[in-house]
């Protein structure tokens, strides 16, 4: 063959080659058209996921071991209760339960479940799995167990009738049950898979790891896939008949900060997010986003320890008292979050029983002066603060504690900023304990009575023991344990008196200083309707719906 | 040389093994409570729930008895469970490397093609507007952190352009396709799924060209400077005289002996950017192991912490041998002892 002929011969199968590698390659570039947003949005999918920005803190997705932000959204829309918390976050509604009563004295209660309602594989919903669930729960002894502390017994009488026998009157227990891990979960399949309800289930139980790929609830969703630290999705359950369930598919989608949540959103890439601070909010300026201010239950809060031992003096409760008219509340709220947050009177949030009325705090110094002289401090002292290094519900907590910082300096209290990981900081609050620091609270049911459990100077509660109650008999309050079992016992007309009682008694304690509230933005695409902050649940993603 | 691969092959365990006890020791020293992750704030002061999660995880036995059983474990492939994805770090650990591995060599495709090309234009237009060009690409390239060109470029390209992706390795949308490999390259076009295909090296565009950048720099600039000693050899003026084009020359004679001292760098940079994709990933929102580095780090999730500390170990071992390996190859002169 001649050259000249080799060479034609060549570039014609050059030629060809090409030719047959540009139409391999044409869907290629097609794709890339469409991944790349160059086609038009009609030639797309129309039945698209619905997208949520969010900073996954997921550590379980067993409901009795599950204990997080996210989690409340992913328990709570596949683990349905037996009571919902309508959009008043206040009114207890009808789930799994249509109808319950309990007796005079609020130990027993009584719940008729709803006969339609079935699981997701289609079974139906029993009290035999509503008691098995709420046995698995209390005896697993995880994060979510003491929502059971107090139960003496769960019976099924018939298929449909739950009876709840409670160990001391309990009037929140209903307010309990809205809390999404207490969630049916359909027994039959998770014995199957490994779990159990014994006495011993914290040992014998070892279902958690298919719990984190499968789930068995009644919800209006159910798990389709998750991979930690990238995404959780889920798929409507098309056994679910309480509500029509508007979006068949929505992927949670980690998205570790606010800026990065915001991006996301006004790209497009995503339709919702709940994590973003104000200020991060006020740099969106997408038409397509809507953006709205909520007020929230959630909280941030100071919390003085007298037994902690770096405390360099006393910090009787006038000390304690000088610090909390030290600090300025208003100018807290403005340099946290911008202005986007409320005032906080005592360690129970806004709007829960018993807060009506109660004084706003405000900022004395004249008075916080005063009460250093009477404790003859007038001459100030030094106070360690150690905090965890996070920025929780849009508040920087470093930036909070400058804040705190620059307050105290005003009444001559110098304040020591030690930023730890929480982790770090867990292990200091429960070892030699820390004088002075900021953490944070949110609700997982609405009621009371969780925050005195926590909060109250009373004999057990966890910040008794960090105030350090075990060594020093005067930071006791035994009236507020007093309070709490007479406001559980009362009828329901009655309680929000004691409650209101109890939380002036811990305002007087100043162990615990609330600081401020902040509002939730809920920042989400025009198009999707129904995003609401729910006080049990988080996001209520059956409400939800797009244009 | 079979012999010193050998040699080198039964020293891994041992080095292994005083990485594992080193880190062992390491993440147990550190004074805070991986319980807190485990489950959550609330029930931290319950002394039953406490007792129940540290039975759980074995963490109520001694710190040697943990060594230990940690150990006995690990001989016979068991890396523990992790804390937080509460499955074996072993499966999590296949799960994402692939992501990782992807990344990398994404990344070392970019750096090395791009490193080597602009060395070579440097070195030939010596002191010359092409070799300030690429000594200035090269520097600015190594110098700058990639948390910084990463987010910067994200920006630029996805927030304000939109000409790149959004971070991760997917559209958030999009569905993954099904693991066979886990690189979704792969497993897409195993799938017939030519869209993720798209997608997915859509997606790797610019994090591959963020990390290669930060190669491509310190490549560049030792194929630069090898590539100027070469070009000064008798060889090199005897293959001109033979009458070799100038291309020949520069790749065939030059470049091949300058690539020496460059394959060092290679084989430490892919190692690094597998263990050092940690900022990058969690730029990009790319599930790898970088990003399951940082997590177990913040959880104190020690099995985590652990497996990803012994799979990096492995991989500078591993990717030592290989250069050394590799020197025998393109250097007939170097003999193993």
């Amino acid at each position: 063959m001649k050259k000249g002929m080799m060479n034609t011969v060549r570039s014609r199968c050059v030629a060809t080659t090409t030719r047959r590698a540009l139409l391999l390659a044409a869907p290629v570039f097609a794709s890339l058209a469409g991944a790349s947003g160059l086609l038009p949005a009609s030639a797309q999918a129309a039945d698209t996921p619905l997208v949520i920005a969010r900073a996954m803190d997921i550590n379980s997705l067993d409901p009795a071991r599950t204990w997080c932000d996210t989690c409340q959204i992913y328990v709570s829309n596949v683990y349905e209760s037996l009571i919902g918390l309508g959009p008043d976050n206040k009114t207890l509604m009808p789930r799994l339960a249509t109808k319950w009563e309990s007796n005079a004295d609020q130990t027993q209660f009584t719940f008729h479940l709803d006969p339609d309602a079935v699981f997701s594989d289609g079974s139906p919903v029993e009290a035999k799995d509503v008691k098995w669930s709420w046995e698995r729960l209390h005896n697993i002894k995880g994060g979510p167990s003491f929502m059971m502390d107090g139960v003496k017994s769960i019976e099924a009488p018939d298929a449909h009738t739950v009876v709840a026998t409670m160990e001391a009157p309990n009037s929140e227990f209903l307010g309990i049950l809205t809390a999404p891990y207490t969630g049916a979960v359909n027994s039959d399949v998770a014995i199957a898979n490994g779990a159990n309800a014994n006495a011993d289930a914290d040992k014998s139980d070892t279902s958690e790891p298919w719990f984190m790929a499968n789930s068995a609830g009644s919800g209006p969703y159910v798990l389709a896939d998750y991979k930690a630290d990238d995404e959780l999705r889920f798929k409507a359950n098309p056994n679910y008949k309480r509500s029509k369930v508007g979006i068949s598919e929505i992927v949670v989608k980690n998205t570790k900060d606010a800026v990065a949540q915001a991006q996301l959103l006004e790209s497009g890439a995503a339709d919702i997010a709940m994590q973003i601070d104000p200020d991060t909010a006020k740099t969106i300026k997408s038409d397509s986003v809507a953006i709205e201010m909520v007020p929230s239950y959630n909280f941030v809060y100071v919390a003085v320890s007298p037994g902690a031992k770096g405390n360099t003096v006393k910090l009787t409760k006038e000390v304690r008292q000088a610090i909390g008219y030290a600090l300025d509340y208003n100018g807290t709220v403005e340099f946290t979050v911008a202005g986007q947050g409320k005032l906080q009177a005592a360690p129970i949030p806004n709007g829960f029983p018993g807060t009506d009325g109660l004084p706003t705090p405000t900022q004395d110094i004249a008075k916080a002066k005063e009460l250093l002289e009477k404790a003859g401090l007038g001459n100030g002292f030094e106070i360690n603060a150690e905090f965890p290094n996070m920025n929780v519900y849009g508040v920087d907590l470093s930036l909070l504690m400058q804040k705190v910082q620059q307050d105290l300096a005003q009444v001559n209290i110098k304040v020591g900023l030690t930023p730890l990981e929480f982790s770090v900081w867990r292990t200091h609050v429960r070892g030699d304990g820390i004088p002075l620091t900021a953490v944070f609270y949110a609700p997982d049911y609405f009621g009371s009575a969780q925050y005195i459990q926590y909060f109250a100077m009373t004999e057990g509660t966890p910040w008794w023991k960090r105030a350090g109650g075990e060594h020093d008999a005067t930071i006791t309050n035994a009236k507020e344990g007093d309070l709490l079992k007479q406001a559980l016992a009362a009828p329901e007309a009655e309680k929000d008196k004691f409650f209101h009682d109890i939380a002036m008694e811990m305002i007087n304690d100043r162990v615990i200083i609330p600081l401020v509230s902040p509002d939730v933005v809920l920042a989400h695409a025009k198009s999707v309707k129904g995003v609401r902050y729910s006080a049990c649940c988080n996001l209520p993603l059956d409400e939800i719906t797009r244009e | 040389m079979y012999r010193y691969i050998i040699r080198r092959l039964i020293a891994m365990p041992l080095l292994l093994l005083g990485i594992v006890s080193i880190a062992f020791l390491l993440t147990h020293f550190t004074k805070g409570d991986p319980l807190i992750s485990i489950i959550g704030e609330r029930q931290m002061d319950n002394p039953i729930v406490i007792a129940a999660a540290r039975a759980r995880w074995g963490l109520d036995r001694s710190l040697p008895e943990q060594y230990l059983i940690y150990v006995g474990n690990l001989l016979t492939g068991d890396l523990g469970t992790s804390f937080q994805t509460k499955q074996g770090v072993a499966k999590d650990l296949l799960q994402r490397l692939p992501a990782t591995l992807e990344l990398v060599t994404a990344a070392m495709l970019v750096g090395c093609l791009l490193g080597v090309t602009l060395g070579v234009v440097a070195a030939h237009y010596r002191d010359r507007a092409a070799d300030h060009l690429a000594r200035l690409l090269a520097l600015i390239g190594s110098s700058l952190p990639v948390f910084w060109s990463g987010l910067i470029l994200l920006f630029v390209f996805w927030y304000t352009l939109r000409i790149l992706p959004s971070p991760g390795r997917l559209d958030t949308r999009s569905t993954a396709p099904p693991f066979v490999t886990g690189f979704y390259t792969i497993d897409s076009v195993v799938a017939g799924n030519f869209a993720v295909f798209a997608e997915s090296i859509w997606h790797l565009i610019l994090p591959a060209c963020v990390l290669g950048w930060a190669v491509m720099g310190i490549i560049s600039r030792l194929v630069r400077a090898s590539m100027l000693d070469v070009l000064n050899q008798d060889y090199i003026l005897a293959a001109r005289a033979k009458g070799a084009s100038e291309p020949r020359v520069l790749v065939n004679h030059a470049l091949r002996n300058a690539l020496i001292p460059t394959l060092t760098i290679v084989g430490f940079s892919f190692a690094y950017l597998i263990t050092g994709a940690v900022l990058s990933e969690k730029i990009f929102s790319w599930p790898g192991m970088g990003s399951y580095a940082v997590d177990a780090a913040r959880n104190l999730d020690y099995p985590a912490i652990m497996g990803v500390t012994i799979v990096g170990g492995t991989a500078f071992l591993l990717t030592n041998l290989v250069t050394d390996i590799a020197y025998a190859f393109v250097d007939p002169r170097i003999r193993f002892r």
